[in-house]
């Protein structure tokens, strides 16, 4: 797992690379976790490099979802991979946070 | 037919290792990108709930994976406790993130995407197969 972090404006836009599986997901829980710190926090994660999502990558991605939610911010997602996508269907991930397919619509819709 | 067979003490990294060999083995024999994707999530998700609740981190689990015309069969034996797959609750699905619990997917994705799911006891052993149609 490659995690790459820069900020655009006021978003943090994580860039994830590899599998989101039990082997990874405390590095990425940890890791970006670790960047959710100011109030009202604006955090895009950028999924277009993972290609395979376990059930244990979907809690990942839910620990940061309600941490960013406690500290009153937002979430999103962009450039998620088709298999990956059904993934996020099928467990109701899809209606419970915000996908683009665009990374410029993701932080123009966090930015709003 | 053809079929891959190993074993693996069922841990994090392992198993990680394991879906990685056994998606390469399927892109090799020419399975198509959703099928090879989805058998490496149910097989990951099998072996993960073994891990977690199968209090067998010194024995190993065989896994064997077939490819046929039209899907691939994967089959876990483990000598864990009883415990059929196909029994576990449907987490809730439609509550929002602050109320829902970190937990319950791996088993729910396991039978979404298979299209046959058996499972029988035998020997002391669990045996569990699993289904994915091919096509896409």
């Amino acid at each position: 797992m490659e995690i790459h972090d820069e900020r655009i404006g006021n978003t943090c836009v994580v860039t994830a690379k590899g599998r989101l599986d039990g082997g990874a997901s405390a590095t990425f829980t940890d890791r970006i976790g670790g960047l959710i710190g100011s109030p009202k926090p604006k955090l895009l994660i950028d999924f277009s490099g993972i290609d395979f999502v376990t059930s244990a990558g979907l809690r990942a991605v839910l620990v940061l979802v309600k941490k960013v939610n406690s500290a009153g911010g937002s979430f999103a997602l962009c450039g998620v991979q088709d298999s990956v996508r059904e993934v996020l269907d099928i467990t109701g991930f899809t209606s419970m946070i915000s996908i683009h397919a665009a990374r410029a619509d993701a932080i123009a819709a966090l930015a709003g | 037919m053809t079929r891959f067979e190993t074993s693996i003490l069922a841990t994090p990294e392992t198993i990680s290792a394991l879906t990685d060999k056994v998606m390469t083995y399927l892109e090799e024999q020419g399975v198509e990108g959703r099928t090879t994707h989805h058998v490496g999530l149910v097989l990951d998700e099998v072996l993960t709930n073994l891990a977690t609740h199968g209090n067998c981190s010194d024995r190993p689990a065989k896994i064997a994976v077939s490819v046929e015309p039209d899907k691939v069969v994967g089959e876990v034996i483990d000598t864990g406790p009883p415990f059929d797959p196909r029994l576990a609750p449907d987490p809730s699905l439609d509550i929002a993130a602050a109320d829902r619990p970190v937990g319950g997917l791996g088993l729910y994705l396991v039978r979404k995407l298979s299209s046959a799911l058996e499972y029988t006891r035998r020997n002391n052993e669990n045996c569990t197969t699993f289904a994915i149609a091919r096509g896409e």
